[in-house]
């Protein structure tokens, strides 16, 4: 039946290991910190982000190694999580939450169904979210879309 | 708000929940082809596919019907689903409150255990003037009706009338077939009776309305209107048959058919056949107070300085103290006019053709006269500005008229006749213009002269002679060409007008027409006979779109008034009327056998926003009695309209005796466009 | 006295007339009110500087009910509203309103009170188009350019 516009259709752990690729990497190693920028894809398990700059934040983890902390993605940022996806201009993933808050023309896709805002937070793990500002729900009723031959 | 084939939901805030709902909250609305819905909450349910909606919720379809509920769940289109406690309102007049409604298709609203009504229902009077309570109603948005089940129709909380099923149209409905608002008739003659019209919509340029009139045992009637508007022009026929105890010997019926036509390059076509069956049946039910009828076919093309009209008329006279066989019943009239700017000479030419034709049934000597008449008129007239403003116009005109009489030996079958008219006429205007006001007084000298003698013709047409500003300088004070006026005669006249700057303008004229001799064109027609004619004054004063009064008086020699009339009509946008007065001495040769003396007072009060009436009323001051009297009164609340007329005939012949009838009329709002808005201050009934 | 002669050298109305056109008629009412307003302030070409238009509504009403209900009078009431509006710029210069009655008796034959009908009617016309020309002579000065 009709899928689902949230985010809990595809399980998501965020504890798993993060791989970006970019064209370009700047480390500085004094404050942990780092900036991918160009074509910069970030992946963790089946959620894939990418944006024009991603700084990524370090830290100690509970086991003393170093791991990502937080990622900032900026100048055009999408969010692909199974079949939903979020586009914005910045977006700010906090792995320890597993929650992203994505912000500026925020628009949200399902299929046929589309929502856009200003703000949205979502949380991967539980697949919940929020979307705030002057929100805009557009969807198709249910016989609209077995109309377009959108059978699911 | 888009009308895009989607569905659309707009809210401050957006929740998406663990099972995949959406929760909207903040000034949350919802649209879907042309559907708007604005509610508390709605959370979208996506494997349901439906809108759980909390309150309160207002959907408005189309511009005029309006949901109100506490809570819903309807589909995503708004097209499918349920409200809770629901009230729908139509075009702002009509109410239908439910426990339930079910919305299906987006077409049909079920309601269940309804009330409709569209009184203002409110603390102050909870109990509306009428409702209707169904265990259902079902309101056909494609066909604009509304279906009820079981309806009882309460008037101030008493059930009045039960009917298992009722269709009624919505009130944005304009042309519908169905029943329109019956009305109750009571009559000196015709007792109680009821009238229940059906109106037909045939198309939309063609609708029948038939109205059943009857009464206990007096009378069983059907009156037909049929309207029929095609792209050219419109026809209109209104008729009635009736059997009833005034005159129980047969059917009677009447037929009034009017339509009118324009034709192809300027040419207009009226038509109106007129026709009942016994002399009284129009004044009996009400129908016309004509007491001619005349059925006419008219054709006419009229530009600038071009008319051309013809004409012809079947008459037929309902008057008792006329005979048909000696009253002219067949008359023909053709025009054709041209005028034109005349060369070298100057100044303006006109040429006219003329034909007529009267006959009557009768072939008796002189009482039954048919006349035939061709006549041609050629005229010319040049202005010329004199010295100090003075305005000199001269005017040469000749007629000459071919006239055939039957049936009458005092005439010889066919006079012809030819009359040239010669005038002179000096206008001398002076204008006085203040910061106040301005005034013209324009004193006019005209002298007239055609030949003393003419033919002797028959004078069937101009025997009411009227003399006012309108012809007090025209070449002939005889209406029609069957008599020329003839002698030399001045005709001398004053006018002056003030037009103030706050707005009111006063004016007055005096004439009088002077004779060489007296050639005793006029005997008997006190106005005009004698070298002098009686003094023509004329009075009219107008104040800005309210008032205007004109009195015209007509002074014998020793300036006794002779004549009076006057005419008031008011213009107030509560009060609205024009009275008219007259006086005027008897006539013989007018056959006016005693004094005409009668006020006259037609006209609309509305009192406040829910009492309005109305009143047209005869009084005649000589017999000291109203002829006739028609007084209405209109009690109108913001859902129904309550009409009551009275009319009063006093009359006293044989076959007329006097009657007063009264109508009775219920008009619920809210169902069927009546056309007239409902003007919103009557809906306050909720005052404090 | 302060009136000075309409059409003399400098009067108000000393170029008025043949100045006017009138709007051309569509009915035989109208006709008649073109013909005396044209006798009135004197016909013109297209070429005229000043267009007259006009709206005319009548109304019948009976009076003099006998008791046997015949109706052996008539009130034939009108009413005329006119504006004068500049041809080249449109603008409309004056507009006025008047009004007035004449009536027939409907006593004699049918043809009698046809024609006097009929007569009632021009006679109508004729007092319109003069009161609306009193109006456009007495106001000239403030109206026209």
């Amino acid at each position: 039946q009709g899928a689902n516009i949230g985010f809990g259709g595809a399980e998501h752990d965020s504890s798993l290991p993060v791989e970006i690729t970019a064209d370009q990497l700047d480390v500085s190693q004094a404050d942990g910190r780092a900036k991918f920028t160009g074509n910069v894809v970030v992946g963790q398990g089946e959620m894939r982000l990418t944006g024009a700059v991603v700084d990524v934040e370090y830290g100690e983890s509970a086991t003393g190694e170093t791991e990502v902390k937080r990622l900032h993605a900026s100048g055009g940022v999408t969010l692909f999580n199974g079949a939903e996806a979020a586009e914005g201009q910045e977006a700010v993933y906090t792995l320890e939450t597993g929650e992203v808050v994505m912000t500026g023309d925020v628009v949200l896709t399902q299929g046929e169904n589309a929502m856009a805002g200003e703000k949205l937070t979502v949380n991967l793990d539980t697949g919940t979210g929020v979307m705030e500002g002057r929100v805009r729900v557009v969807f198709q009723s249910q016989d609209a879309q077995g109309a377009q031959g959108d059978g699911q | 708000q888009e009308d895009s084939p989607v569905s659309t939901l707009i809210a401050d805030r957006v929740e998406i929940t663990a099972d995949g709902k959406l929760v909207a909250s903040g000034n949350v609305e919802a649209f879907y082809e042309g559907a708007r819905l604005r509610a508390g909450r709605i959370t979208y349910d996506e494997d349901a596919d439906l809108l759980e909606i909390e309150g309160p919720i207002v959907l408005t379809q189309g511009e005029n019907t309006i949901v109100l509920a506490d809570s819903a769940a309807l589909s995503p289109d708004l097209r499918n689903g349920l409200l809770r406690s629901a009230r729908v309102v139509m075009d702002q007049q009509l109410q239908l409150a439910a426990a339930e409604i079910d919305r299906v298709d987006g077409r049909y609203t079920q309601l269940y255990r309804t009330v409709a009504s569209s009184c203002e229902v409110c603390a102050a009077n909870p109990v509306p003037l009428w409702q209707i309570r169904a265990r259902r109603v079902v309101h056909d948005d494609l066909e604009k009706q509304l279906y009820f089940d079981d309806a009882v129709f309460e008037v101030v909380g008493v059930p009045v009338m039960y009917l298992p099923q009722l269709r009624l149209p919505d009130p944005s409905v304009e042309r519908a077939s169905g029943f329109l608002t019956p009305s109750l008739r009571t009559t000196d003659e015709l007792g109680l009776g009821v009238k229940i019209p059906y109106f037909f919509r045939i198309g939309d340029d063609k609708d029948l309305t038939v109205t059943p009139y009857v009464s206990a045992n007096r009378t069983r009637t059907l009156e037909l209107r049929y309207r029929q508007a095609f792209r050219s022009g419109d026809i209109e026929m209104n008729g009635a048959v009736s059997r009833d105890d005034i005159r129980p010997e047969g059917p009677r019926a009447y037929l009034f058919a009017e339509g009118g036509f324009s034709l192809p390059n300027d040419y207009k076509l009226e038509f109106d056949i007129e026709t009942v069956s016994d002399d009284t049946y129009l004044l009996d039910y009400d129908y016309s107070d004509k007491d001619r009828l005349d059925s006419a076919l008219n054709l006419s093309r009229v530009g600038r300085d071009r008319l051309f009209e013809t004409e012809a008329v079947v008459y037929r006279s309902l008057r008792s103290s006329e005979d048909n066989e000696t009253q002219p019943f067949l008359v023909g009239d053709a025009t054709w006019t041209r005028r034109y700017d005349v060369p070298v000479i100057g100044g303006t030419g006109s040429f006219q053709l003329e034909a007529h034709g009267h006959q009557r049934r009768s072939s008796e000597d002189v009482e039954g006269r048919d006349v035939g008449r061709v006549a041609g008129l050629l005229d010319w007239t040049r202005a010329w500005s004199g010295p100090v403003g003075m305005l000199f116009t001269a005017d040469a005109r000749l007629t000459f008229d071919h006239t055939i009489v039957d049936d009458d030996s005092n005439y010889p079958d066919t006079i012809n006749q030819t009359t040239p008219y010669g005038a002179v006429e000096m206008r001398w205007p002076w204008v006085r213009q203040d910061a106040g006001s301005s005034q013209v007084i324009e004193p006019v000298v005209q002298l007239v002269w055609s030949p003393d003698d003419g033919e002797n013709t028959p004078q069937d047409e101009s025997t009411q002679l009227e003399f006012d500003e309108g012809n007090l300088f025209s070449f002939s004070r005889f209406p029609a060409d069957d008599v020329q006026e003839r002698g030399l005669r001045a005709n001398v006249g004053i006018s002056w007008t003030r037009y103030d700057e706050a707005g009111w303008t006063l004016g007055a004229t005096v004439g009088r027409i002077y004779r060489q001799d007296d050639l005793g064109q006029f005997s008997g027609y006190e106005t005009f006979d004698g070298i002098e004619s009686d003094l023509l004054t004329a009075v009219r004063l107008e104040l800005p779109n309210r008032m205007t009064l004109v009195n015209r008086a007509l002074l014998g020699d020793d300036y006794d008034v002779t004549k009076n009339e006057l005419r008031l009509s008011w213009d107030s946008d509560m009060l609205e009327f024009a009275s008219t007065y007259v006086w005027m001495q008897p006539s013989e040769v007018e056959d006016r056998d005693d004094i005409t003396h009668e006020w006259r007072i037609d006209g609309d009060w509305q009192i406040n926003d829910r009492w309005s009436s109305s009143a047209d009323v005869r009084y005649d001051l000589e017999l000291d009695r109203s002829a006739s009297a028609r007084v209405g009164v209109v009690y109108s609340t913001e859902c129904a309209t309550f009409d009551l007329s009275v009319r009063r005939r006093f009359t006293s012949t044989d076959q007329l005796n006097p009657s007063t009838d009264y109508t009775f009329e219920v008009q619920l709002a809210g169902f069927g466009n009546t056309g007239e808005g409902r003007s919103s201050a009557s809906r306050s009934a909720c005052r404090g | 006295c302060g009136f000075t002669p309409a059409y003399a050298p400098g009067g108000s109305a000393y170029a008025l007339r043949n100045q006017i056109l009138a709007e051309a008629p569509s009915s035989t009412e109208e006709y008649a009110f073109v013909v005396q307003f044209e006798d009135r302030l004197g016909r013109t070409s297209d070429a005229a500087p000043y267009l007259l238009t006009y709206s005319i509504t009548t109304e019948t009403d009976g009076l003099a009910v006998t008791s046997d209900q015949e109706t052996l009078r008539y009130n034939l009431s009108g009413e005329v509203r006119f504006t004068v509006t500049d041809r080249a710029s449109g603008a409309v210069l004056t507009s006025g309103r008047t009004e007035s009655f004449t009536s027939y008796s409907a006593i004699g034959t049918t043809v009698a009170t046809r024609a006097s009908e009929k007569s009632a009617s021009e006679r109508l016309m004729v007092i319109l188009a003069d009161q609306t020309v009193s109006q456009l002579l007495a106001t000239a000065g403030s109206w026209q350019p």
